[in-house]
């Protein structure tokens, strides 16, 4: 585990490193004022697509997202980034209608699945859910056994018929989410006995346990310390190759180090989005370039 | 004040002026906790008092006078085939007679006579139909003594007041003292309070009778109120939709649980015996009418559980994909079934402490049988106690506070069962 | 789901006995006044212990709360017998008749002392009725002679009477809601009240404020309403010397050791002047019997066989024992009759 967070760490002093000077290239920097999105929100091989979503809170007094396209491509993790309050964890809750169980909010635009508007009214959020699944900020492991915690999902879904099919998927999912090893031998003791950083890798391995398309992570890190972050980011580089990601972080290193696209949000505005590598090294609006070398946020 | 010029730094002054203000603080801390350390000492010495007076009482209830007789049980007026017809109290009035030969006048006997318990019969009734194989023989029996004797006894009445101060006169104290010489009168442990039901004669009176009907009322309570407030509960909390007729719904709800008791007593009245016509009197009612009064406890008690549930399990259940109604059944509910647990606990001992709503259901009733079911009349324990305190005979006095302090055992197990269940599954998230 | 199915099974349980309960009862059920409770809870208990049939339930609902329950109406819902510590009234009757209780029988029982008793360790008072109509009620003759009422006056019993201790009045006594209040007000207050000749007089011209003189007891703090208990009336006189209080003869006679009745007009509260009529304040009690419901609800017949047999309510009975005052011989043998024939009582008689 030690090991790991290292090697991370160095990647990103390289990183780091090659970031030119701020300011320098102040000139071509799209205005700050400025507020259309600034980058390739399209991608060609999509798993998710947001088109001109517009959330309203408060029924409709308060706007907290502005006319967001964004993308979501097949296997690939996107992180989005951006001051507290910008809008972030707002709009990553419409990926899997979690906002409808707040009241007075209003989601309006498309946001497909595959080919799917999530938001039609024919469209039940159960099986939604089960496709998209989500990791929260807190670790919030039910306050059953461990065992159970994985079950429930797969059993409330008809995902398995008898109880050697649970055991295997229980065994897959702890296996996937690095988490076997530390419990296999007290799978029948509460989850919520577990560490900070164990607890939130079974939430991943809660969520990946009824095999979901997309999985929603809304800033999982935040309260851990950095061993087990890095455990855990370690688990989304492993996790990008059967699912696409979508991460809320509140670190710009983390973003950096997990994710292939970045998007910046700024006040329920999408600023900026683009591969990683050019949010973080080069960034096309002015916004960003502030907010990555820290003059705000 | 001398001011040295040196460390005028603001550091220091801020250090000072803290300093001098610390004495004033902590001497309102100080003054504040004495306050409440004086109302817990006053409420904990009203509640001293209150225990020290009834079970200075009340404990010696929990005894009672006995009278060894010896009998003769003459085959000739029992035939093992019609006990009931059989003449018992003559045979105790016998056996009474013969352990004083000396008294031949009427009104004496009639005196001595009263020294027993009228349940004296009955108890050697209730032997003899045991142990039929006993008739023909010789045998001693301990029977209750008078209230009277047992309040004699237990130091209630003065025997050094004048002869037509006392209950008992000078005669029939002679002969008690001449039992007491003999080994003939004791006091033993009163199995009589807690298996028979209510009787007007203190020695008889029981408390099994009262705390059987408070249990058929309770279970009907339990059975019906705990299910429907719980629904009540999650509908509300969890399903629906919030507006103006819900919040008039929570307020009426909220108004309910301060309507006074009797107000409910009035509405079964008029509800369950007069238009369903449900039997007067029995636990069944009593069980209906005390479920619509505990009803809001346990509403208001299920509600403040199911919001104090964090939202993150809501979260985690929604974002596996559970619906609103596993979310609520699977993961809700468990983790607010201790707090709903604790309210209708709760509500259970309000309702069991309560007699005003019974008084207007028939409840509130001399019942010498024990219910055998929930639509025989009952009584209950509270009722028992307000019918006690106010009967006349002395006997009764401790009697009333020994069934307080019944009452007040089984008030302390629930609440202690509330506390116990709080404190086993709280916190579980 | 186990829960949902018990609530279930239980309605259905509960629906299930509610028809069976609603249909017939096996027992006598009684009301009514809480002087008359003591002496029928007794017979009916030895009632319960002597035959095959189950004990009476005995409400004590107050003499005029029974007659109400009493008069709606015939069928096992209603009761079958109402205690009263007065006659019934004709109104009460005629609300019977309206609900289709056309007989009742009425049995006297015997009399009941109202006692004016204080703390042993005070002295004894002798009192008249006038002086406690004086003392007691809220408006009382002008002490200047002319025949007008002013607010009482009185705080000493020596202001009402020399004779009697310069000590506060303080009486302990029941609510207007009680019997025992009710037969106070009518033997002891009015009878006081008509001791002044234009209080008498105003009795055949003015009913109404006649009433209201000797009816009303003064709220200014001497006459304190003490609840239907009179347990706790006994217990507060023992604590207090001072005061008197006022209940049914029976507390006085089980807590002899401790109080003592005050003579009134010269006559002391016991057993054999309450017996004889020479005690003034004394109130027959009463008990009536549907009898419509003798032969639907078993034992009705016994159990007034058991209340009306001489071991019961005799000179030396058992009643007597819990402080009921018996009637002559020959009244008894009346009303034993009436019992046994089930006699109807004649609404005119009222």
């Amino acid at each position: 585990m030690y090991q790991a967070s290292e090697t991370i760490n160095h990647k990103v002093e390289t990183k780091m490193t090659e970031n030119p000077l701020p300011g320098k290239r102040k000139s071509q920097l799209v205005d700050r004022n400025v507020r259309e999105t600034v980058g390739q929100a399209k991608v060609p091989n999509f798993r998710m697509r947001c088109e001109n979503v517009n959330v309203y809170y408060q029924f409709g007094e308060k706007k907290a997202i502005n006319n967001v396209t964004l993308d979501i491509g097949k296997n690939e993790v996107i992180a989005m980034i951006g001051p507290s309050g910008c809008g972030k964890s707002t709009f990553i809750r419409c990926l899997n209608r979690m906002n409808d169980t707040i009241e007075g909010c209003r989601v309006e635009g498309t946001i497909l699945l595959d080919d799917t508007d999530i938001y039609d009214k024919k469209i039940d959020v159960v099986p939604l859910r089960a496709r998209i699944g989500m990791v929260f900020q807190k670790p919030n492991p039910f306050p059953k056994s461990i065992y159970d915690n994985i079950a429930y999902g797969p059993k409330i879904h008809g995902l398995v018929q008898n109880r050697q099919e649970t055991d295997e998927l229980v065994e897959q999912s702890l296996k996937r989410a690095g988490l076997w090893n530390e419990v296999k031998d007290r799978l029948t003791q509460p989850g919520t006995g577990l560490s900070g950083g164990q607890q939130q890798r079974l939430c991943i391995a809660r969520t990946i346990a009824v095999n979901p398309e997309v999985i929603l992570m809304d800033e999982p890190c935040s309260a851990l310390d950095p061993i087990a972050t890095a455990v855990i980011e370690d688990l989304i580089d492993e996790l990008k190759k059967e699912y696409s990601i979508a991460i809320v972080t509140h670190s710009m290193q983390q973003a950096s180090r997990v994710s292939q696209r970045t998007a910046f949000f700024h006040m329920g505005d999408l600023i900026e989005i683009g591969p990683t590598d050019q949010i973080f090294l080069s960034p096309l609006h002015q916004l960003t370039n502030d907010y990555i070398t820290g003059r705000f946020g | 004040m001398n001011k040295p010029e040196n460390t005028t730094s603001g550091s220091v002054r801020t250090v000072d002026l803290v300093q001098k203000g610390l004495a004033r603080r902590y001497k309102a801390e100080k003054r504040f906790r004495r306050m409440g350390l004086c109302a817990i000492s006053f409420s904990l010495l009203c509640l001293a008092v209150l225990f020290i007076s009834i079970f200075g009482s009340g404990y010696s209830a929990f005894q009672q006078t006995v009278i060894e007789l010896d009998i003769v049980l003459d085959p000739s007026g029992l035939n093992p085939n019609n006990l009931a017809g059989a003449d018992f109290n003559g045979l105790v009035k016998t056996a009474l007679y013969n352990m004083f030969p000396e008294v031949k006048d009427r009104g004496e006997k009639k005196k001595l006579l009263s020294l027993l318990s009228s349940g004296a019969a009955y108890k050697l009734a209730d032997f003899v139909k045991a142990h039929p194989d006993r008739i023909g023989k010789a045998l001693s029996l301990w029977v209750p003594a008078d209230d009277d004797v047992d309040m004699l006894m237990k130091g209630h009445i003065n025997r050094n007041l004048p002869e037509t101060e006392r209950r008992l006169n000078d005669q029939q104290i002679s002969w008690i003292e001449a039992l007491e010489e003999q080994g003939k009168i004791k006091k033993k442990f009163n199995t009589t309070f807690f298996t028979a039901g209510d009787s007007r004669e203190p020695e008889l009176a029981g408390i099994w009778g009262a705390t059987c009907g408070s249990f058929y009322t309770l279970v009907i309570t339990l059975i019906l109120s705990f299910p429907i407030g719980v629904a009540a509960a999650v509908y509300l909390e969890e399903f629906a939709p919030k507006n103006r007729f819900t919040d008039i719904i929570e307020v009426n709800i909220n108004n309910l649980a301060a309507v006074p008791s009797i107000v409910f007593g009035l509405l079964g009245l008029a509800v369950f015996l007069n238009f369903f016509e449900l039997p007067r009197s029995s636990s069944l009612v009593g069980g209906l009418v005390l479920t619509l009064m505990t009803l809001p406890t346990i509403i208001i008690a299920g509600r403040a559980a199911l919001k104090s549930v964090p939202p993150s399990i809501r979260e985690a259940a929604l974002g596996v994909g559970a619906s609103k109604t596993q979310m609520v059944a699977h993961h809700v509910l468990p983790l607010a079934m201790p707090g709903m647990l604790t309210g209708t606990i709760i509500g259970m001992a309000r309702a069991l402490g309560e007699t005003a709503p019974l008084l207007m259901i028939g409840m509130v009733a001399f019942i010498v049988d024990i219910p055998g079911g929930f639509t025989d009349p009952s009584t209950a324990l509270p009722v028992q106690i307000f019918l006690w305190a106010d009967s006349p005979e002395r006997g009764f006095m401790e009697k009333t506070s020994a069934a307080i302090m019944v009452l007040l055992v089984f008030l302390v197990i629930m609440n202690s069962a509330a506390v116990y269940l709080r404190k086993k599954y709280e916190k579980r998230w | 789901m186990k829960k949902l199915l018990l609530s279930v099974l239980s309605l259905v349980f509960i629906a299930g006995v509610g028809n069976v309960g609603a249909e017939s009862r096996d027992y006598i059920s009684i009301v009514g006044s809480s002087t008359v409770y003591p002496f029928s809870t007794v017979v009916a208990e030895n009632f319960g212990k002597t035959t095959k049939f189950k004990t009476p339930k005995i409400e004590s609902t107050g003499s005029g709360g029974g007659h109400k329950l009493f008069g709606a109406g015939v069928g096992v819902q209603h009761p079958d017998i109402t205690n009263s510590s007065r006659r019934i009234q004709k109104s009460e009757v005629e609300t019977a008749m309206k609900n289709g209780i056309n007989e009742i029988v009425e049995i006297k029982i015997g009399y009941d002392g109202i006692v004016i008793a204080n703390s042993k360790k005070a002295k004894q008072f002798n009192l008249t009725r006038k002086d406690i109509f004086l003392a007691l009620a809220a408006n009382v003759p002008n002490p200047d002679g002319t025949p007008t009422v002013v607010p009482n006056p009185y705080k000493t019993w020596k202001d009402v009477n020399p004779e009697l201790p310069a000590m506060a009045i303080e009486v302990l006594g029941p609510p207007p809601t009680s019997g025992t209040r009710d037969a106070f007000v009518e033997l002891v207050m009015e009878t006081g009240g008509k001791k002044f000749e234009f209080i008498k007089a105003m009795e055949k011209a003015d009913g109404k404020q006649f009433k209201s003189i000797c009816h009303t007891v003064r709220e200014d703090g001497p006459y304190i309403e003490a609840g239907e208990n009179d347990n706790l009336i006994v217990q507060k006189l023992d604590a207090n010397p001072n005061a008197l209080g006022i209940f049914g003869f029976s507390f006085l006679d089980q807590n002899a050791d401790k109080l003592q009745g005050s003579v009134v007009e010269g006559v002391a509260p016991v057993f054999e002047a309450i017996a004889d009529g020479s005690y003034p304040v004394s109130r027959p009690l009463f008990f009536y019997v549907k009898k419509a419901h003798v032969d639907q609800i078993p034992g009705i017949r016994e159990y007034l066989k058991e209340f009306t047999s001489e071991k019961a309510w005799g000179d030396e009975g058992y009643l007597t024992d819990k402080g009921l005052i018996p009637m002559p011989a020959a009244e008894r043998k009346k009303y034993s009759d009436i019992a046994n024939n089930l006699t109807p009582l004649n609404a005119s008689d009222l």
